[in-house]
């Protein structure tokens, strides 16, 4: 992450120095501004969200969907902690319902469960980022909402190729994080 | 129909705590005080990846990008007027939904265009952000192969977008 930030900043303010370098300072401004914006937005979500998730925990709901999630999860991320657990089947589940911004104070919650302290990513964790970052939508409401009022005559006509798009790209997710497992578990085997 | 999903969920979830002598009001106060904190935590990364991307667009070398892969994207199959929408959605999500609208308004919401472009957005996600996000409150630094992983996946994923619109 702070190479990929580093080359996008220092590559940016180099290229406005030629263009326009007044444009540098507020740009930047401007984006924390959007950021702060996003985040009160988020606060609303959040809290919201969060309230629904203690219910869902406190009524035991939460351990009945990680007990019905349990065979999937075990064999993704291959961990043995019912509390990680939940989170994680509560992360996939407001994933499903397109309810990506409900899903992250879980998956942030899980994130800190899996970390062991080394700096490194765990396999589960990798596991975790990438099917959040591929996540399965099955309803892009956004999508359509967009379409809609750009005058399209079926705007939901796109919700059946999103799903198989969403699925295959899920599959290739988890095939490969399981593929770089095993490349990096036998590199570590060789030093 | 799908307005009906949360709604009902919700009666289901509440009913259900009722049934279990939670204290739903009490319940819902303790979660929602977590909020606050989790998002003074997170905003300091939201803010530095979205300084980031904002001096991207602005020096304009998402465009340049674009300019220059397109041939490479077009091999793929995907269209040189989405390069750009494919190249910036990792990054950011408002800013790959307000191309997305340019993109309908300008070549009309029913058009191959279009529709390749709203399939590749509900398939994909803004990989940047969501791991920035999810590790914000771990230690760790070295992400290995976690970021090319879901790149290469973004990528698929807009290729297979291209092409089911193309035979739907």
């Amino acid at each position: 992450m702070n190479t990929i930030w580093f080359i996008m900043i220092v590559g940016s303010i180099c290229f406005l120095l030629w263009s326009d370098p007044s444009l540098v300072l507020s740009s930047m401004i401007d984006a924390a501004g959007e950021a702060f914006t996003l985040c009160i937005e988020l606060c609303a979500v959040y809290a919201v969200w969060l309230g629904i998730l203690e219910i869902v925990e406190v009524s035991g709901l939460g351990q009945k969907l990680a007990k019905a999630l349990h065979p999937l999860i075990k064999k993704l991320f291959k961990i043995d902690d019912p509390e990680t657990e939940k989170m994680i089947a509560l992360n996939m589940s407001a994933n499903m319902l397109g309810l990506g911004n409900a899903a992250t104070p879980m998956g942030i919650k899980a994130m800190k469960r899996l970390d062991d302290g080394s700096g490194v990513a765990t396999p589960a964790m990798i596991m975790l980022i990438v099917l959040n970052a591929t996540s399965i939508q099955l309803l892009p409401s956004t999508v359509i909402g967009l379409r809609a009022s750009a005058g399209s005559t079926s705007p939901s006509d796109i919700i059946f190729p999103t799903i198989i798009a969403t699925f295959c790209t899920c599959a290739l997710g988890i095939s490969l994080v399981k593929l770089c497992q095993k490349l990096f578990k036998k590199r570590g085997a060789k030093k | 129909m799908s307005a009906y999903i949360i709604p009902i969920l919700f009666i289901a979830l509440f009913c259900y705590a009722k049934h279990k002598k939670v204290n739903t009001y009490d319940t819902f106060v303790k979660g929602a005080k977590k909020a606050v904190p989790l998002v003074i935590d997170i905003f300091p990364y939201i803010a530095t990846i979205m300084v980031a991307v904002a001096l991207l667009r602005v020096s304009g070398i998402t465009t340049l990008l674009a300019n220059t892969l397109s041939p490479v994207f077009n091999l793929l199959g995907i269209p040189t007027e989405l390069v750009e929408l494919v190249l910036l959605r990792p990054f950011t999500g408002s800013g790959s939904y307000a191309l997305l609208n340019d993109v309908l308004l300008e070549y009309g919401a029913d058009s191959y265009i279009s529709r390749c472009a709203c399939v590749i957005l509900g398939c994909s996600e803004t990989i940047f952000y969501v791991t920035t996000v999810y590790i914000s409150q771990t230690k760790v630094k070295k992400l290995l192969y976690a970021i090319p992983v879901a790149l290469i996946c973004a990528v698929f994923g807009s290729c297979i977008a291209c092409l089911l619109c193309k035979i739907m």
